[in-house]
């Protein structure tokens, strides 16, 4: 029944029994009585108003609902005369629920859900999922080519379908319809039978088919997300007959894809699919619809029914070696055939999608959420604590209560009430609480300007879990106390309430859960230190260039129609560098492909006199003359690129410091040759060696030597994602006379992003700061929690012992001896506490080693400074309530008595 | 206490429900007049507990044996709460009827076993 329905039977009641009573009071006076006196003997007559609508209620069965509502408000009103307790138990329950809550909906989306499409169990990926390939083994199991999907498919027998899709998105700027301005897209490029092997329905119109898919460059057709329908089209429902310009193609849209889907990779949000036929019109032109060696797409199937991982495993492989060698089955050579045998491409399950975030946080999540657990763990602890100790204040409250003849269970269900209703509006903020903590978490993890797409919306799975973390909260605090509590020897606590013998016996419970607090907040705080000194440590990375004074600009010349390789990208670089270098404030400016980690170009060299199984994985980076000294790198022998070096010149190169040292070790480089380029069918691109340059940080702050040669722009023209400009002075000036520049150059070239080397660093170690910063959070919180704790259990003590104190002090005892009497124990606690949490420390950090950078997980130092800084804030938190002891008036203490 | 009292029985455990439909077998009634007319014919002897006569109402409103009905009294210009027999609630009359005549007898052939009829 609803609570309305409950009011309006109880109003319905009460008006019956009104009109019954005013009847009886007429007669009354009808027999001639004055209207007091009638009103009193209808009364009489009648009995209580009040008796006869409990008893109906009673009869309704809704004695539960009254008391409970007694309950309520007993413990509303209860939990407001101690309005310190309650806002610190709310607010360390909010924060831990909080705390968990925002973690955990990371988790989900990002480790837990599935896919949003039909049965995503049976999807599986030909790979890990890596996101480029192993180039140090000879045939790449992650990335493969558009043949070989083709060829895979064809030969496989344990998919039922089986669908690629480009490795990376395509960021273009296009132009919907006529707009006379182009605007961002996130380009997808799938194959065909992408939408039929997801099993995905189409919003409107249609998705992609195979169709679509069977001939290179005549299916100028998109598929678009519901959110890029819904926001750049405003929900045209015209949308079938729009069209897109990518580049020089117009693309019709045929279809809008369901709101759930938002592809396959979590943390990505293409809002067009295009299918790859279309690939070379695509801009940037990425990949290739026909060559084999053009590597970049990942492969998944959905598996036939009854077909295990293991036998689609070993097809997969079969297939995967017959089409290899099918593809180089000129020249196979001995080794080669070794080296195949050794090449196993594993299939992953990929229900869950791919994601990039996933391999990245997956483990700095795992250890988030232990470490907001223990948070949790320790608020409760504290909430457990001080109910205890409010709870044993209230014990004469009960005693009298029990003595008017409430039962047990009556006081138990109060209590019980009192707890639920603290855990209800704890987890009301808490879930308040995780909404922000959502929105700046997902700022925290985006390393660029625009946030991640990630669905982190707090969902049913999670708020189950947070309700159920927050129903267990409640009967973990509540329990304890409400039985303790009700436990008592009724004429004990009656006689007095402050006994001198029950001061030190009866906290055992409490002394155990802030020893545990204390092992639990040494715990965090270790982890707190590890991951910060590893933030410093990589902070402190000499990266090789200077990072401080250098803007960042990123161009986008395919979409305004120049194409890669064309020799007129050189012209246009050439033309902007010079005009960027003359303004004021500008010292030099230099395209680059690679600033620092934006991703990299792996290839293998060919060197005189090297084995070259050994010079695999050789970074490549092609940039403008003035790079080394926009960069700031220094050459420290030969020269730099120069205008002598021109397309028809001879090929030149700078190498890194580290390269020549492994590849030249006794001689000098300079003047020597070597080759790019390993396959035998491709002619070898020779270069002379002109210079060599310090070692500069590429992919991350974390990696080791730098293997990196260089090549001017001027002889390999390629499309050059960055532009380097070193400046001094003001950067909002520069930043906006270096864009003003560009656009005079040439309006329609977008410029994608501005930013600056330090923020790319920044960005690059973004995971690492978002565990330093929230496991620092989380360790203060802890630590707060736990002099909370300690402060309120000691607190209690002192006033549980006053004449006993009292005594002491009449009988000649110091000030300072009884300070020490409660810092005594206080010390005494909080020395367990760490006892018990230094091998918890060690082994939980030996956990995260692989999370920290220049640092070991059982660094001395870090322990010795977790246990000083617990040690220090117990001290100071106890050494008020020893204060309060070392002042109490013996006389004031004994009169009490 | 009213020494009265003690003369008075209270409206035996469970025949409150029988008495209450027996009485709106003359027809619609409202609390109060269900209350006086049983306490009117015994004599004054069964003495109504509002406190159980309100419950037993909303009782037999539940399991469907009485309806009831905001109603102005023909006598008052007010509006009282009527109750009425149902159908169901007639059956059930019988049934308790007939039940109950069982215990009279059964209760009856204890306390004067035929041979001591006087």
């Amino acid at each position: 029944m609803r609570w309305w329905q409950i009011r309006k039977r109880d109003a319905d009641l009460e008006r019956e029994l009104s009109s019954d009573l005013e009847l009886e009071v007429e007669e009354q006076r009808e027999r001639g009585l004055s209207p007091e006196e009638a009103r009193l003997a209808a009364l009489r007559a009648f009995g209580n108003p009040t008796l006869i609508r409990e008893q109906s209620h009673l009869a309704w069965g809704l004695e539960w609902l009254e008391s409970f509502l007694k309950d309520v408000a007993y413990g509303i009103r209860s939990l407001f005369r101690s309005p310190a307790l309650t806002a610190v138990a709310l607010l360390s329950l909010g924060l831990g629920i909080g705390a968990n809550t925002a973690i955990f909906s990371f988790l989900d989306a990002i480790l837990l859900r599935n896919l949003p499409v039909q049965q995503p169990s049976q999807l599986v990926l030909v790979g890990t999922g890596a996101w480029s390939g192993r180039s140090d083994a000879w045939a790449i199991s992650e990335l493969y080519s558009y043949p070989f999907y083709r060829d895979l498919q064809k030969n496989n027998t344990v998919f039922s379908d089986t669908a690629s899709i480009l490795s990376m998105t395509n960021s273009v700027f296009g132009t919907v319809d006529n707009r006379d301005h182009t605007e961002p897209m996130k380009v997808q490029l799938i194959s065909g039978t992408y939408f039929p092997t997801l099993g995905v329905r189409p919003l409107l119109g249609r998705l992609l088919t195979d169709e679509d898919d069977n001939t290179e460059g005549n299916h100028p057709v998109a598929v678009i997300s519901y959110a890029w329908w819904a926001g750049s089209l405003s929900r045209d429902p015209q949308v079938l007959n729009r069209k897109l310009k990518l580049g020089n193609t117009t693309f019709d849209i045929v279809g809008v894809a369901p709101q759930e889907f938002f592809g396959t990779t979590v943390g990505q949000r293409p809002d067009i699919w295009v299918p790859m036929s279309m690939i070379a019109f695509v801009p940037p032109n990425w990949g290739s619809y026909s060559d084999k060696r053009n590597e970049s797409l990942y492969i998944f199937g959905r598996l036939k029914p009854g077909v295990s991982l293991d036998q689609a495993t070993s097809n997969i492989n079969l297939v995967f070696h017959q089409i290899w060698l099918s593809y180089r089955n000129a020249h196979v050579t001995q080794q080669d055939l070794a080296d195949l045998q050794k090449t196993q491409v594993p299939l992953t399950p990929m229900e869950k999608g791919l994601s990039g975030l996933r391999s990245e946080y997956s483990k700095p999540l795992k250890v988030l959420i232990s470490l907001t657990g223990i948070v949790l763990l320790i608020a409760c602890a504290n909430i457990a604590n001080l109910l205890l100790a409010r709870s044993t204040a209230r014990v004469r409250e009960f005693a009298v209560r029990q003595a008017l003849g409430a039962k047990r269970s009556r006081l138990i269900r109060q209590l019980l009430t009192e707890s639920l209703l603290l855990a209800a509006a704890g987890g009301a903020l808490g879930i308040a609480l995780t909404g922000l903590a959502n929105r700046i978490l997902l700022r925290m993890i985006s390393s660029g300007p625009d946030t991640i797409p990630l669905d982190v919306s707090i969902h049913t799975d999670v708020l189950l879990f947070t309700i159920g973390v927050t129903v267990f909260t409640a009967l973990l605090f509540g329990t304890l106390p409400a039985l303790r509590a009700t436990k008592l020897e009724l004429t004990e606590s009656l006689k007095d309430g402050r006994s001198a013998d029950n001061g030190g016996q009866k906290t055992p419970l409490a002394k155990g859960v802030i020893i545990t607090q204390i092992a639990f907040s040494l715990v965090l705080l270790v982890g707190a230190i590890l991951f910060v000194r590893s933030l410093i440590n990589l902070n402190h990375v000499d990266t090789g260039f200077n990072r401080e004074n250098a803007l960042v600009l990123s161009l986008d010349p395919s979409s305004i129609g120049y194409k890669d390789s064309e020799p007129r990208l050189s012209t246009l670089y050439q033309q902007i560098e010079q005009r960027i270098a003359a303004i004021h404030g500008v010292t030099s400016a230099s395209f680059a492909m690679f600033t620092f980690s934006q991703g990299a170009w792996n290839n293998s060299v060919i060197i005189p006199g090297i084995d070259p199984s050994l010079s695999h994985n050789i970074s490549q980076n092609v940039v403008g003359n003035d790079y080394f000294k926009a960069m700031q790198i220094p050459i420290i022998a030969g020269r730099a690129f120069g205008p002598q070096d021109t397309s028809t010149s001879q090929k030149v190169t700078i190498i890194s410091e580290s390269f020549a040292k492994r590849f030249f070790p006794n001689t000098n480089p300079i003047g020597r040759h070597f080759a790019i380029g390993v396959d035998q069918n491709v002619p070898q691109y020779d270069m002379e060696i002109i210079g060599i340059a310090k070692d500069a940080k590429f992919e991350g702050l974390g990696e080791g030597r730098t293997y990196t040669d260089y090549m001017p722009y001027a002889q390999r023209a390629r499309y050059l994602q960055s532009l380097v400009v070193r400046y001094t002075g003001d950067p909002a000036i520069v930043s906006g006379a270096v864009q003003n520049t560009i656009h005079s150059i040439d309006g329609g070239l977008p410029i994608t992003r501005v930013s600056s080397l330090e923020e790319q660093v920044a960005g690059s170690i973004t995971q690492q700061r978002t565990v330093a910063q929230l496991s620092t959070f989380f360790g203060l919180l802890a630590v707060f929690l736990c002099c909370i704790g300690i402060y309120g259990l000691m607190s209690y003590m002192v006033s549980r012992r006053t004449n006993e104190i009292g005594i002491r002090m009449a009988l000649g005892a110091e000030r300072s001896n009884v300070s020490w009497l409660i810092m005594r124990e206080i010390i005494l606690l909080v020395t367990i506490g760490v006892v018990i949490g230094v091998p918890v420390a060690l082994a939980g950090s030996r956990l995260v080693t692989n999370m920290l950078f220049g640092i070991q997980g059982t660094d001395a130092i870090t322990l010795i400074a977790s246990v000083a800084a617990l040690l220090l804030v117990g001290i100071i938190s106890g050494y008020l309530p020893a204060r309060r002891a070392s002042q109490v008036d013996p006389m004031m203490a004994l009169r009490y008595e | 206490m009213d020494k009265n009292m003690q003369h008075r029985a209270n409206v035996l455990q469970g025949t409150l429900d029988m008495l209450i439909l027996r009485t709106l077998v003359y027809g619609a009634a409202h609390g109060r007049e269900i209350g006086k007319y049983i306490q009117r014919t015994t004599n004054d002897f069964l003495q109504m507990q509002h406190g159980s006569l309100y419950p037993a109402l909303h009782r037999l409103e539940k399991k469907g044996w009485i309806v009831s009905k905001w109603e102005t009294a023909p006598d008052r210009n007010r509006e009282f709460k009527y109750y009425r027999l149902t159908e169901k609630g007639k059956k059930q009359l019988v049934i308790e009827e007939s039940q109950w005549k069982q215990m009279a007898e059964a209760v009856a052939r204890v306390m004067w076993p035929a041979g001591e009829e006087s």
